[in-house]
């Protein structure tokens, strides 16, 4: 009983949601006629191939670099402050830093009044290069804050990390030199806890939208781009094809991380022999990840200078190196409108907490082997382009007569931050060594007097990281707010999505970054409270 | 009702019908302007542009003072956002969330054709009488779909280029001249890829301005005759796209990233549907002082845009009002005001008295449109699913 009990939150405000929200989109998988006009579409396998390739190249490169970073920080005193600067990097939105960036590197761009200068920009092919190769590293780029962030969480967690500097220290008596120490005992574990947020940046970079509609290539553009225009068009039939061209691209994404998983699964073997090999001497690469740690923060801080610029100059033509005039008219029509910054705060915080909240009575009711269920389901919403998961789930809310109301806007909001919360806690919190709970249950604590005085502490960091993940990823909620909302409600993300429709980019960079401030607060704030109590 | 019968026949026959029929529908207003006080219109509308928010902003003001009526301005990035949520809500039988919708083009035809539409209501609104309906037609018929009373007209639009005019000296005048231009300055031009709207417009003006049997584009098109008719359209294309940014191979996206290159210098000339746009980006600061707008001198493309009811909106009445409002001479004038907005009037001017004409100011001001041309009339709508089609299968991929 109690352990039904212990998922009726979870299954009533995050399961029910999304899971009833699923039907919506299977009638319109049996639509023949728009499965018809999808596949006569002359971008359908362009854009499909160009999606996978760069959601996989962004995934991998991301994945390499985190590691590299991981590795070269292990036990290093640098490593505290590009926590940090990794928490910044996470609060920045997508579209923000694919502006940034994305100005450092075009044709008119900064670096090209720097280097080239002359009357006309030079005619590089740098932002929507055809390739797709400025999107894939600026999804990489940005990616790597989040993997690192969530590898962090979970070497940090309290119990965890005593083990595993123990389990080092027996590697390094056994001659193991501290790379090979890193290697074959802390990244073994370290994958496997991180298997499901480097999935999630995988799905997010193979069907996100607005960065793709910046940097990605244009003729033909990822298939993401040909769904949203196709939903966003006021013909029914092209909606129904944007619908079928969503679940095809969920279907392939499954299918690639379905190969990826067999892959690995048919390594096993040979990287078991590795794995138990050696001893080695090999040392852990400082300099490298120093250098490019280093590199990473100039980038992210140029994009934000360069937004900061961008938002007060209504004017920069090519080959100034400053804008001409300044203005603050930006600033003052984000100032005007106060109360969609309320609402979202609310929201923010009230979807982080619900979701901790739902997750922790999830995982100390449930056995561990429930947990593929709301994980599978977590993925899923992900997974599924934003924008048809959305529909599915506004035409529900429409039905109860919850659209255009506050409790229809948080349900909105609820199921991506309830998901990424999932994905973030699920190892950390099954990783825990029941032994503490254990030995204080035997020192008659009863139990919720152990869960607060010795697992809570113990998994605070990771608690506190996912938090400030759930409630980036509702700051940042669009498309589903959006729909639910009616017009009826605004919150900061439609207020700079409308504002903007128009392309002034100011406004955007100020939008932009004022998106950025609540949730970098939140991660700093995470940041600072996480750090285990006996250091 | 034999007697009604008897008694308007009567009164028709001593000449009084006319008379009758204008007091009845003043009496129908009356009770519909009081009907609105009180009520909350959500007006949803695209709120890209400062200067267009600034301007709802000051309708909202005045209803309320005058009317009663509060005027909630629902921001939009994309009309179709509207469309949808319409479509929807009446499917499932919910209350309307949306009372006005700024609205046109296929936007306007999907509510229609699907009935989500309430009225006729348009003609029938006080200030219409004073629409210039002869002088515009678009006014009457929405990309050659009959209105029908079921949108009230709100403002022009014709396809205008622009640029520096310190770069540019002469601007090409016509297509010919812009391929001439595009092959001196190679790279150097550019435009939207369809189906953005504007991307989808530039390719119609340049059918507009090879086609050999020009009658045929107020018709309807089969694929077949289309391929014929279109040729020279192709033909034009394939010869301007290598002169083009990236040879004509990758396209901006959107109006807006194409202003914004050339803003940043990547680009010579820009497109826009609202012939002031040039001048009020100057104004605000976005465009040198030395930017010019033209129209190609055979005509450019223009259309009209305008506000429309949902059939399931809670507030018919102090939507109608509220239309009304925005067609009055008073408003107009403010929307046509390079300053404010800048978005030409549909009313005619001839019909106003004196006063009513000197709120109009006229429109000298840097980036303005020195000598316009006149409007081409958009295409039948059967044309449009076909070039998109057809430009995709050839430059998409």
């Amino acid at each position: 009983m109690r352990r039904s009990l212990g998922a009726l939150p979870l299954a009533v405000l995050w399961g029910g949601p999304v899971v009833l929200a699923l039907p919506f989109l299977i009638l319109p998988a049996l639509d023949g006629e728009a499965w018809q006009l999808l596949l006569a579409h002359p971008q359908l396998a362009p854009g499909l191939a160009l999606s996978l390739a760069t959601g996989a190249a962004a995934t991998l490169l991301a994945l390499a670099a985190s590691l590299l970073l991981l590795a070269g920080l292990h036990g290093s005193g640098a490593r505290r402050s590009f926590e940090a600067a990794s928490a910044a990097g996470l609060a920045l939105p997508h579209l923000a830093f694919a502006i940034g960036a994305g100005f450092l590197i075009m044709p008119s761009g900064l670096l090209a009044r720097i280097f080239v200068g002359g009357g006309e920009p030079p005619s590089w092919i740098s932002v929507q290069d055809p390739w797709g190769l400025s999107l894939t590293l600026g999804l990489a780029l940005k990616e790597i804050p989040f993997l690192t962030t969530a590898a962090f969480a979970t070497l940090k967690r309290g119990e965890h990390a005593g083990a595993l500097e123990a389990q080092c220290r027996a590697a390094r008596s056994l001659g193991h030199g501290p790379g090979s120490a890193f290697l074959r005992v802390v990244l073994p574990q370290l994958l496997r806890q991180l298997r499901w947020p480097i999935l999630a940046v995988f799905t997010y970079g193979a069907t996100v939208v607005d960065m793709a509609l910046v940097l990605g290539p244009t003729q033909p553009p990822t298939m993401s781009v040909v769904i949203w225009h196709a939903l966003n068009d006021a013909e029914p039939a092209q909606n129904r094809m944007g619908l079928v061209g969503a679940l095809l691209l969920t279907a392939a994404l499954a299918l690639a991380a379905g190969a990826a998983a067999a892959m690995l699964a048919a390594l096993r073997r040979p990287l078991r022999r590795f794995l138990t090999g050696g001893p080695s001497a090999l040392g852990l690469p400082r300099r490298q990840a120093m250098s490019l740690g280093l590199a990473l923060a100039a980038v992210f801080a140029l994009s934000v200078v360069m937004l900061l610029m961008l938002s007060v100059a209504p004017r920069w033509p090519y080959p100034a190196l400053l804008p001409p005039g300044f203005s603050g008219a930006a600033w003052e029509t984000l100032a005007a409108s106060p109360n969609p910054l309320w609402l979202s705060l609310g929201l923010g915080l009230a979807t982080s907490t619900s979701a901790i909240v739902i997750a922790i009575l999830w995982f100390e009711t449930q056995p561990p082997a429930r947990d593929r269920w709301v994980v599978g389901l977590a993925l899923a919403s992900l997974a599924l382009p934003q924008l048809a998961l959305a529909a599915g789930q506004y035409r529900l809310l429409l039905g109860l007569h919850l659209s255009g109301t506050l409790a229809g806007l948080f349900l909105a909001h609820l199921t991506p931050a309830a998901a990424y919360v999932v994905l973030v806690l699920s190892g950390p919190y099954r990783g825990f060594d029941m032994r503490y709970m254990a030995a204080a249950r035997a020192l008659s604590a009863s139990s919720l007097r152990a869960w607060l005085s010795v697992k809570a502490p113990l998994l605070k960091a990771p608690l506190l990281t996912a938090g400030a993940i759930g409630f980036a990823v509702s700051m940042a909620q669009f498309v589903p707010a959006q729909l639910v909302a009616a017009g009826r409600h605004s919150t900061v993300p439609m207020e700079a999505v409308t504002l903007s429709a128009g392309g002034s980019r100011p406004l955007t960079a100020a939008f932009a970054l004022a998106l950025a401030a609540p949730p970098l607060a939140a991660f700093l704030l995470a940041a600072l409270l996480g750090k285990p109590r006996w250091r | 009702m034999p007697f009604a019968i008897t008694r308007r026949s009567l009164l028709g026959l001593i000449g009084l019908a006319p008379f009758r029929t204008a007091a009845r529908a003043e009496g129908a207003w009356q009770a519909i302007m009081k009907e609105a006080r009180g009520q909350a219109v959500y007006f949803n509308a695209w709120a890209g542009s400062p200067q267009v928010n600034g301007y709802i902003a000051w309708a909202a003001d005045v209803l309320k003072a005058r009317h009663g009526i509060t005027l909630i301005h629902v921001k939009l990035a994309d009309t179709a956002e509207a469309v949808r949520r319409v479509r929807e809500e009446v499917r499932a039988a919910s209350p309307g969330s949306a009372d006005l919708i700024w609205i046109n083009g296929e936007n306007f035809r999907a509510m229609k054709q699907e009935k989500l539409l309430f009225g006729p209501f348009a003609e029938t609104l006080p200030n219409f009488a004073l629409v210039d309906t002869a002088g515009k037609p678009t006014t009457r018929i929405d990309f050659a779909e009959p209105t029908e009373g079921l949108e009230s007209p709100w403002g022009m639009a014709q396809l205008t280029f622009f640029g520096d005019g310190a770069r540019l000296g002469a601007p090409p005048l016509s297509m010919p001249a812009l391929l001439g231009f595009a092959r001196d300055n190679p790279g150097r031009c550019s435009y939207p890829a369809p189906p953005d709207f504007h991307g989808t417009t530039f390719v119609k003006q340049v059918l507009a301005e090879t086609i050999r049997e020009p009658s045929l584009l107020r018709l309807s098109i089969g694929k077949a005759e289309f391929a014929d008719a279109a040729k020279p359209l192709f033909d034009f294309l394939d010869a301007l796209h290598p002169h083009l940014w990236r040879e004509g191979r990758q396209f901006p996206l959107s109006q807006a990233q194409l202003t914004q290159m050339l803003a940043d210098g990547e680009v010579e000339v820009g497109i826009t549907f609202n012939p002031n746009e040039p001048a009020n980006l100057v104004a605000a600061g976005t465009l040198p002082r030395t930017t010019i707008a033209w129209q190609h001198a055979g005509g450019t493309i223009g259309n009209t845009h305008f506000l429309a009811i949902p059939v399931n909106a809670r507030a018919k009445a102090a939507a109608q009002v509220a239309a009304d409002f925005l067609l009055s001479p008073e408003a107009q004038a403010r929307k046509a005001d390079l300053a404010i907005w800048g978005d030409p009037t549909v009313l005619d001017l001839a019909k106003l008295t004196a006063e009513e004409r000197a709120l109009f100011g006229s429109g000298d001001a840097p980036g303005a449109v020195r000598h316009p041309a006149p409007a081409i009339p958009e295409p039948h709508g059967s044309w449009v699913s076909l070039i998109e089609a057809a430009w995709l299968e050839r430059y998409g991929a």
